[in-house]
């Protein structure tokens, strides 16, 4: 092919590039178009589906309000579903202390986060999360901290877990005075629960 | 079909004519003389950049069969090219043109080997041609459009002589099976012996001609077609069967003709050659004699038309598929409406049903997994009393045997043989989370680290090695045990180790050694 036969067929050339990309350009586009039209489909089937499920299983979900809703507001109220009741477990503590007869109780409550161990429990849409606080006190005996610990779950300001606690012997003599001889260092997890996201059209 | 001029070239001049698809119109003649190329240069000027085809009707030319040995590709590309080199060295307008398989057993090709021998015939005409920018197609003998004509007039003749009878003398082309083989173009001077002598005697000079050719035998029943576009060769067909009783001899006059060629009568009257350009407007034959930088101009046109046609299909394949594309998007998108409204009306039912439903802070969903959860996580706690009890049991047996602290923790992995001032979280604000176990990996359980003293040992490490380790035993005897690991004996005595001491430091009373002890208990559900 010489520069003749290249100028001659310029144009021709030019035009069929030209055609081969807005045909491909046009195609890709529409391809393209078609394909997210298949997703928005089959997304919007599923929100029917999920629909159809929930309209079908509103007598049972109106069973699960009736069943479930006094035990519900009891622990909103004990402070274990929704926002942290940081005042009432200090309150708590102060009541519990009194009650089991402690030396008073030391306390440090940490930034919440997310509750670690969330997946032993099936969460779904719930999002479990924890503060730790960390106590320390003083005992005569062992048994006062069982009794401190009966005492601050007694008061059902929330839900708490004890993660870990050490006994310190603070008095080696073996005569055994009218003194606290131990330490106790314990590290409570209060676990919080916050309802996830309502499905749409979900009664509140 | 594309537009074309067919220009048909004899000694005594031109006749050309346009063509559009099988047709060709607009028929006329120029004389081979300075004014009737003028004037077919101005003829050809008034369609230029059509491709033009050539057909020469002229005595100098040449046919040559050969047979090769059979070869494909370049290598019968090369010595198809040397034949032609060899028979017609110097010659511009030259072809050859496969014509078969021989039927030995070499199965040899057969090839036609032909040739313009006077290429001035026709230089004027295509100057003419190139200063009016038409592109040259091809150059073509006239015989070789021939075989349409022979299979339109008389098909399945085993042998076939055509004759006509036009302004450059009489032309008679020999066919086999439909098949070219011979063809001549004789300049018989009918003004002395008449025009049926005259076809009657180049009759038998071909027949001679083909007989020293081997071509055919002179006892081969042979079927002359007389070509009358002129209706004058009645008398000769007469002479012929009068003459020549092993002649079959046929005359086919212009109405024929016109009727089997789809031509005027008046037309091949007035101007017989147009009976060869109709048929060179049908079919381009395949041996074409132009250079190929004759027809570079047409090649050109070709491809030009090529990558339009091309640009065409690309275009109408694009807009068919995007079409395609686009109607089912939108038959897509009428249907998810239909599923949007749908939708819309099972919440709106669901919205209906709920107003029935007592009033709650949450979903059903919520309240019952927020329930159950918070049953599950009390169920799931745990204290330090089963170990604080586990713990008293094994000690009893053993009041010199003292605590001095005691770790527990419940979590997912074991704890350390280290007191809590080791431990890596100590020290630190319980700022940041820990680590999330993973899900059904590392259950949680109970562990603890036991740091105590044996007192009143009087230096009898081997005794109070012995009372430590009964305390290990005691405590994996427990069922809530699952393991005991004794971290911290009052003498390690492992031979790894040195080992320094002095037995004026041994106490002969009292006195007291340390151990440590790490505690798994069982996972309780």
């Amino acid at each position: 092919m010489n520069s003749e036969d290249l100028k001659a067929l310029r144009t021709p050339l030019a035009v069929l590039v030209t055609i081969i990309a807005l045909a491909g350009g046009a195609v890709y586009y529409t391809d393209k178009l078609a394909k997210a039209a298949v997703t928005d489909l089959t997304r919007q089937k599923g929100v029917l589906q999920t629909a159809q499920s929930r309209m079908r299983q509103s007598g049972d979900e109106k069973d699960t309000i009736v069943k479930y809703v006094e035990a519900y507001r009891e622990l909103e109220k004990s402070g274990f579903a929704g926002e942290e009741q940081r005042i009432n477990w200090l309150d708590a503590l102060r009541n519990a202390n009194t009650r089991a007869e402690l030396f008073g109780v030391s306390y440090q409550i940490g930034v919440q986060h997310p509750y670690p161990n969330a997946g032993e429990f099936d969460a779904g849409s719930i999002t479990l999360q924890e503060s730790i606080m960390e106590l320390d006190m003083r005992l005569m005996h062992e048994g006062d901290l069982l009794r401190f610990l009966d005492e601050l779950r007694a008061q059902k300001v929330g839900l708490f877990d004890v993660k870990e606690c050490t006994l310190i012997r603070t008095e080696r003599s073996e005569t055994l005075r009218n003194a606290p001889y131990l330490n106790a260092q314990c590290d409570l997890v209060w676990i919080t629960a916050r309802a996830g996201a309502a499905a749409p059209g979900a009664k509140r | 079909m594309a537009a074309k001029l067919l220009v048909y070239i004899s000694a005594s001049g031109a006749v050309a004519s346009r063509a559009g698809g099988r047709r060709i119109s607009d028929v006329q003649r120029f004389a081979n003389d300075e004014s009737g190329i003028e004037a077919f240069r101005q003829y050809a000027a008034a369609n230029s950049s059509t491709p033009a085809f050539l057909l020469v009707d002229a005595i100098e030319e040449d046919y040559r069969f050969e047979t090769l040995p059979h070869a494909s590709g370049s290598d019968r590309d090369q010595m198809v090219e040397r034949k032609l080199r060899q028979h017609y060295r110097g010659s511009t307008f030259s072809s050859s043109q496969l014509m078969g398989r021989d039927s030995t057993k070499r199965r040899d090709d057969r090839f036609l080997f032909c040739a313009l021998t006077n290429p001035d015939l026709i230089t004027p005409w295509l100057d003419a041609l190139t200063a009016t920018k038409h592109p040259v197609g091809g150059v073509f003998l006239l015989p070789l459009v021939m075989p349409q004509l022979v299979s339109a007039l008389a098909p399945k003749t085993a042998n076939l002589l055509t004759v006509g009878s036009l302004a450059t003398g009489i032309r008679l082309s020999f066919f086999r099976e439909g098949s070219f083989r011979l063809s001549r173009l004789s300049r018989a001077d009918t003004a002395i012996t008449g025009l049926p002598r005259a076809v009657f005697d180049e009759i038998s000079n071909t027949r001679l001609y083909l007989h020293a050719l081997r071509a055919a035998t002179l006892d081969e029943p042979v079927t002359v077609l007389l070509l009358d576009h002129a209706n004058a060769l009645e008398p000769a067909a007469r002479l012929i069967l009068a003459e020549s009783p092993a002649l079959t001899c046929r005359r086919i006059d212009s109405k024929e003709l016109s009727d089997k060629l789809n031509i005027s009568q008046e037309l091949i009257e007035s101007t017989p050659e147009s009976i060869y350009l109709q048929l060179l407007a049908g079919t381009v034959p395949a041996s074409n004699l132009a250079a190929p930088a004759i027809t570079a101009g047409y090649r050109r046109l070709r491809t030009r038309q090529q990558l339009y046609s091309a640009s065409a299909a690309v275009a109408i394949i694009g807009i068919c598929w995007a079409g395609y594309n686009l109607t089912h998007q939108f038959s897509l998108e009428a249907e998810k409406e239909d599923v949007i409204r749908s939708t819309s009306r099972v919440n709106a039912e669901y919205e209906a049903a709920t107003l029935q439903f007592p009033s709650a802070p949450t979903t059903a969903e919520n309240l019952k997994r927020t329930t159950e959860l918070a049953e599950k996580l009390r169920a799931s706690a745990k204290t330090p009393a089963t170990f604080y009890a586990v713990l008293s049991r094994a000690l009893t047996p053993d009041p010199d045997i003292t605590p001095l602290e005691i770790t527990w923790q419940y979590s997912a992995s074991e704890i350390a043989g280290t007191d809590r001032g080791t431990q890596s979280t100590a020290g630190q604000p319980p700022t940041a989370p820990p680590p999330a176990p993973i899900p059904g990996v590392g259950a949680r359980k109970q562990s603890g680290l036991i740091a105590g003293e044996l007192r009143n040992f009087k230096g009898d490490y081997r005794n109070a090695i012995n009372r430590i380790n009964q305390l290990a035993e005691r405590l994996r005897a427990d069922p809530a045990v699952d393991q005991v690991k004794v971290t911290q004996l009052p003498l390690n005595v492992s031979p790894g180790l040195a080992l320094t001491g002095s037995t004026s430091e041994t106490p002969g009373s009292g006195g007291s050694t340390e151990f440590r002890l790490v505690v798994v208990l069982k996972s309780t559900p």
